[in-house]
């Protein structure tokens, strides 16, 4: 099994408040590898301190060790000589809020392969294209791309900010609750295309539906308060009285 | 109990009322009285005296009498005091916001107060002061002009500006940087595409109130080249009219009626100029706006 993120007693504080406590976790290739646990218990801790996003908030303090697989070889993310952007280039994330950027909707995507790739003109608007219909939204879009993309709906807007992630061709996507905010269909669609995506990205998927997760999942880790990590075995998360003796104190 | 509440209720509606009509009325008296007694002195020869119009603006024929040169004499200092301002003030905005360690911010936070605090005299006379420093030492020819001026309405106008470029830039979003930054994007690239463009209304705000308060200033300008009669502004060092000066200068000395009268005129005429930069601005910062959200010439084409 090859290991995507190898992540070794990381620690992560808010204002002197610790949020996670020596985690040590593998995350393999592939997937989708799911994170479960209790609100508030840090699972959006631990996906931004793979990308390192965490160090957006003045008030944080991490340490320990994560180590990124990509495609060009092991990257050391908390490394002094280690370029933030390229780790984040390497490593897509989709928000649990959507958080598009305030441009058209065609802008969204091809601002960022601009800044990032230097990529511009017909070779910026076909990666767009195989981005949209990577995130099936080409077919709800391609007459509207000059539309603000505030203007698309919350699931739309969801996959909107998944294609903005794909277009920048990572190796590994850290989704945050994708469906929280989504209403039952939409939430089906973003299902359906955690589906496919699997076979080429390594998907990290945080949840708190232990239903999605036992479809889902590939692997799956349980975040407890304070910071512990357990992993579940596929035999104990597959079977759903298994699972709920497991998680029953938790959620 | 009740009435009494009541009572007390609706009285405090009533004040609420008389407050809010405070200002348009006085807005209403105020301009009311400029137009009135600007009336008699409106014309082309307020602008141009007895030079014909066309030559005036051409620049074929000098004019004595009109506030022509006055006018253009406020407009290029306005311009002159904004390439120096807008530049300095955004980017030290920018900078407080984006790029200062809490500490420094602090102690750049208090020296912008204080500067915003600093009367204009004082800024004239710090300005006046800087001449004779320049006479002293490398510049024995230094003498008071133009961009000497435009750079003490400048000094005025930066706090403004720096604080508002500051406070839209913080008040922005989180999600905003967030994702910027999730995408990989490097520090300066999340200023300059995401936040500035998002604070563009923000800052043009602070623009406009700069200009506006670089326009009407007469204290800075006082020491520093201002004079009555200089005819058009002719290069950067020389001596040039301005509109507020201009106007203090006739309410306090006229000799005539038709004289005063022009001094209305040319309150009149300063109003509006404001009032068109205030619309311009806001036309401007509208349309930047809609091009860059996209919903115009999207730039991906
Ligand atoms: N930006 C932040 N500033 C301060 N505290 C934070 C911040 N983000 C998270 N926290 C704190 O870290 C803890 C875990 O938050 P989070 O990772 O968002 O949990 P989860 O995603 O599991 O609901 C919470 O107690 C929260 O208050
Ligand atoms: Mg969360």
């Amino acid at each position: 099994m090859a290991v995507a993120i190898r992540i070794e007693r990381l620690s992560v504080d808010f204002s002197g408040k610790a949020v996670l406590r020596d985690a040590s976790l593998e995350i393999p290739k592939g997937g989708p590898t799911f994170l479960l646990g209790r609100s508030g218990s840090g699972k959006t801790t631990l996906l931004r301190a793979i990308n390192r996003l965490n160090e957006c908030f003045p008030a944080c303090r991490t340490s320990g060790r994560v180590v990124v697989n990509t495609a060009d070889g092991a990257m050391e993310a908390y490394a002094p000589d280690t370029a933030v952007e390229v780790l984040r280039r390497r490593v897509g994330m989709v928000f649990q809020t959507p958080n598009v950027l305030p441009l058209s909707i065609a802008r969204n995507i091809c601002m960022p392969l601009e800044a990032t790739q230097g990529m511009r003109g017909a070779e910026a608007e076909a990666r767009m294209e195989e981005a949209l219909r990577e995130a099936q939204l080409w077919s709800e879009v391609r007459d509207r791309l000059r539309d603000p993309a505030v203007a698309l709906s919350g699931g739309q807007q969801q996959r909107l900010c998944l294609a903005r992630a794909l277009a920048l061709r990572p190796d590994i996507l850290l989704l945050d609750e994708p469906t929280a905010s989504l209403d039952f269909k939409a939430a089906q669609m973003v299902e359906e295309l955690l589906g496919e995506l699997r076979s080429r990205y390594t998907l990290i998927v945080v949840s708190h539906g232990l239903s999605q997760a036992r479809r889902l999942a590939e692997y799956l880790f349980v975040l407890h308060d304070g910071g512990r990590v357990e992993e579940l075995g596929k035999d104990v998360f597959r079977d759903k009285d298994a699972l709920l003796t497991v998680l029953g104190d938790l959620l | 109990m009740v009435k009494r509440g009541q009572g007390a209720e609706s009285a405090l509606i009533g004040f609420s009322w008389l407050a809010a009509l405070f200002v348009p009325t006085v807005l209403c008296a105020m301009v009311g009285f400029l137009v009135v007694r600007a009336w008699p002195s409106w014309g082309a020869p307020l602008f141009f005296g007895d030079t014909p119009a066309l030559a005036a603006l051409t620049g074929r024929a000098p004019v004595f009498d009109g506030i022509w040169p006055a006018c253009v004499g406020t407009l290029s200092l306005i311009g002159l005091a904004s390439l120096i301002a807008i530049p300095l003030g955004v980017a030290t905005g920018v900078f407080l916001a984006e790029y200062a360690g809490r500490r420094t911010r602090m102690a750049f936070s208090l020296a912008v107060d204080l500067l915003a605090g600093v009367p204009s005299i004082v800024v004239g006379l710090f300005g006046f002061a800087l001449i004779l420093l320049l006479r002293r030492t490398f510049a024995p020819d230094a003498n008071t002009g133009l961009l000497l001026s435009a750079l003490c309405l400048a000094v005025l106008a930066l706090p403004y500006l720096i604080n508002a470029t500051r406070l839209t830039l913080e008040t922005l979003p989180a999600g905003l940087r967030l994702a910027g930054f999730g995408l990989g994007l490097t520090r300066w690239q999340v200023v300059s595409r995401l936040l500035l463009p998002a604070s563009l209304r923000g800052v043009s705000g602070g623009v406009v109130l700069a200009v506006a308060r670089a326009a009407e200033d007469t204290a800075a300008i006082l020491l520093t080249g201002v004079v009555a009669n200089a005819g058009m502004p002719g290069s950067l060092t020389g001596k040039y009219e301005a509109l507020p000066f201009h106007i203090y200068y006739l309410a306090a000395e006229y000799q005539t009626p038709a004289e005063l009268a022009q001094a209305f005129g040319s309150a009149l005429v300063l109003l509006c100029l404001t009032g068109t930069l205030f619309v311009v601005a806001r036309v401007f910062q509208r349309r930047l706006h809609r091009t860059w959200s996209g919903m115009e010439v999207a730039a991906w084409r």
